[in-house]
């Protein structure tokens, strides 16, 4: 049973990215265009993409679902305000920190679980999530429990990280970085072992593949990119709480994958896009029509909804997500007017 | 020895609804091959459609157990229809997803329609303590075993003796050879999807009498999670044992551990069954050819 939802190939040529210079400068020029509400969404944006972009190496490349994108992001938020808030670590040590932590931990999740095939991970992580959220709640002194606690904003290199522009321009700088890393990775031999994995893999196992070790490797590399997204958040968000956790965001860590296009780093960032900004711009329709829709429009359940009813739509009807509309578009654009 | 057996026997209790929440999650995935995220939110929309009847119509409790697997099964029915047919063909993995989506759908869709306030269900089974050689019962707790009795009779004699349990087994062992020798795979799955919902009626309508029709009804499916992994997630009635373990297990843990390690007890014990017996109890091992 080939486990991928479309069929991304993996790329066996180095392509150089045309956008990067653009992407960069609009980064650095963004704080100061945007307005502290735009800058926020942005800021929003750039942290759940580089979380998607981690969870995207297990189930877009690797295959394996997991429903503990939450936990792995809350292990990488609180190590980084624990560490930083009660022992006063600089952020230079925090961050890596935040991602070693989360890889560990995925191993301890994913040695037992990952000897298995299918959907046993999203079983374990779906336990682990539910396990991580009472760890937290037990652990008073580190973290404040069910009340939360306020986390410092440390400084880089004798730099001040008070202002949200910094925190910005870390998190984009970050984004780039985790991209670079993902992409250089899926060109390496264990990129091409995750994809051997996912689409067939005792073939994969036939050939040589040491597959419990890709699968480990991709689940630890993925935590460890979803914990570094983690850090990020907590540092941008300056207060920690378990509801910030729950499993609506491992959901919506799903349906990003799944309206981007499974597998593609372009898809994620496109899927971030438009899942940020879509319960947003429903809230904006709603209030437009007023009545009583307006008083739906602040409630929270307007987004389960959403995610729940974009998954459900996008892989009936578009199961390879934003990402094939470009491709199909550009097709369509090069043949243009021969198109029948 | 009497607060053991107290234990023992409250646990079951408990463990016979997290059973009839694993058989559910069973008739779907051995009809299938697909974990249905949304068994928790299938049972919650069910036990608040079964609780708008009853506020309408004061009926006694025990109809419920007859009205909801009804409206359980008119559910299912729908659910598979409006949701999951479109899917037939498509890798088991996108399917799954589809059920995370409905999940988070139903969830949002029920407190949007009904609110977040929790309410007592509108029928109640009676609160006379029942003893037996010294260990109290309530009636909602001895309907749950005879329930879960019942329908794991019922299972065992539809999957042996039936036409359409004989289809289902084929299916579930391979899908094409299925399709090929004649079985209509969809209706299979239709059928699971209104068993499941059924089962799970029964399940969500024994619990909500218990405590609160609420929105956090749908906890109830996944901490009955457990129960189908230690039985074998495709073993129909390994299911209802699973849940009868785990019922005891998170007695017992509760009675003699602290709460908060009951309510993670039974995923401990997904991890544990997981490394020790990976296809749970009951579950048949299978065999993947290139």
């Amino acid at each position: 049973m080939p486990a991928s939802l479309t069929a991304t190939r993996h790329p066996t040529s180095r392509r150089p990215i045309p956008l990067l210079p653009f992407a960069i400068l609009a980064a650095i020029a963004l704080p100061y265009a945007a307005n502290a509400y735009a800058l926020g969404f942005a800021t929003t944006i750039v942290i759940t993409a580089i979380g998607v972009v981690g969870f995207n190496v297990l189930t877009g490349w690797t295959g394996l679902v997991s429903l503990g994108y939450a936990g792995f992001f809350a292990v990488g938020a609180y190590t980084q305000g624990v560490l930083a808030t009660r022992y006063g670590w600089p952020l230079l040590a925090t961050l890596p920190a935040a991602a070693i932590v989360a890889a560990l931990v995925s191993v301890l999740v994913g040695a037992p679980s990952l000897r298995l095939r299918g959907l046993y991970l999203a079983i374990t992580t779906l336990a682990f999530s539910a396990i991580i959220s009472h760890v937290i709640l037990l652990a008073k002194p580190l973290t404040g429990g069910s009340r939360g606690f306020s986390v410092a904003r440390p400084s880089v290199l004798g730099i001040p990280l008070r202002s949200d522009a910094a925190i910005f321009w870390l998190c984009a700088a970050s984004l780039i970085f985790a991209v670079w890393l993902a992409s250089n990775i899926l060109r390496s031999y264990l990129g091409r072992a995750f994809f051997a994995v996912r689409d067939a893999e005792t073939a994969a196992r036939v050939l040589g593949v040491d597959v419990i070790r890709a699968k480990l490797l991709a689940f630890a590399l993925s935590s460890a990119i979803t914990g570094f997204a983690g850090a990020l958040f907590a540092l941008n968000q300056r207060y920690l709480n378990v509801e910030n956790f729950e499993l609506l965001l491992s959901i919506e860590a799903v349906s990003i994958l799944i309206v981007g296009g499974v597998g593609s780093i372009p898809g994620v960032i496109a899927g971030t896009v438009f899942m940020v900004l879509l319960p947003e711009c429903a809230r904006l329709a709603f209030n437009a029509i007023g009545g009583s829709l307006a008083d739906l429009a602040g409630a929270q359940e307007i987004r389960g909804v959403m995610y729940g009813l974009v998954i459900i739509l996008f892989l009936r009807f578009a199961p390879g997500g934003l990402i094939d509309f470009w491709h199909s578009g550009r097709a369509w654009l090069r043949r243009w007017p021969c198109t029948g | 020895m009497q607060f053991l057996a107290d234990l023992i026997v409250s646990g079951l209790a408990a463990g016979a609804v997290y059973g009839l929440f694993g058989m559910a999650y069973a008739a779907i995935y051995k009809a299938t091959g697909v974990v249905n995220f949304a068994q928790g939110e299938v049972a919650m929309l069910i036990v608040y459609l079964t609780a708008a009847v009853f506020l309408r119509v004061p009926l006694p409790f025990w109809s419920a157990l007859l009205i909801a697997p009804l409206i359980g099964i008119a559910t299912g029915l729908v659910l598979d229809r409006l949701v999951i047919r479109p899917m037939v063909g498509r890798p088991a993995f996108a399917i799954v997803m589809v059920t995370i989506g409905l999940a988070v759908m139903l969830r949002a869709l029920i407190v949007l329609v009904w609110g977040s306030e929790l309410r007592e269900f509108p029928a109640r089974a009676g609160e006379a303590v029942l003893t037996f050689s010294g260990v109290g019962l309530y009636p909602v707790q001895i309907l749950a075993f005879v329930v879960l009795a019942i329908a794991i009779a019922a299972a065992w004699a539809l999957l042996r003796f039936s036409r359409m349990g004989l289809a289902m087994r084929a299916t579930a062992i391979d899908e094409r050879t299925a399709t090929l020798m004649g079985i209509d795979v969809r209706r299979v799955a239709a059928i699971a999807w209104a068993a499941s919902a059924g089962v799970s009626a029964l399940a969500g309508v024994l619990f909500a009498s218990t405590t609160f029709v609420g929105p956090d009804l749908f906890q109830a499916g996944l901490k009955a999670f457990p129960a189908t992994i230690v039985g074998g997630l495709d073993s129909v009635i390994g299911s209802a044992i699973g849940g009868l373990i785990l019922g005891v297990v998170e007695n017992l843990t509760g009675g003699y551990g602290d709460t908060a390690l009951k309510e993670i007890s039974g995923f401990i014990a997904i991890v544990a069954v997981l490394m020790i017996r990976p296809t749970g109890l009951f579950g048949a091992r299978d065999v993947e050819r290139l």
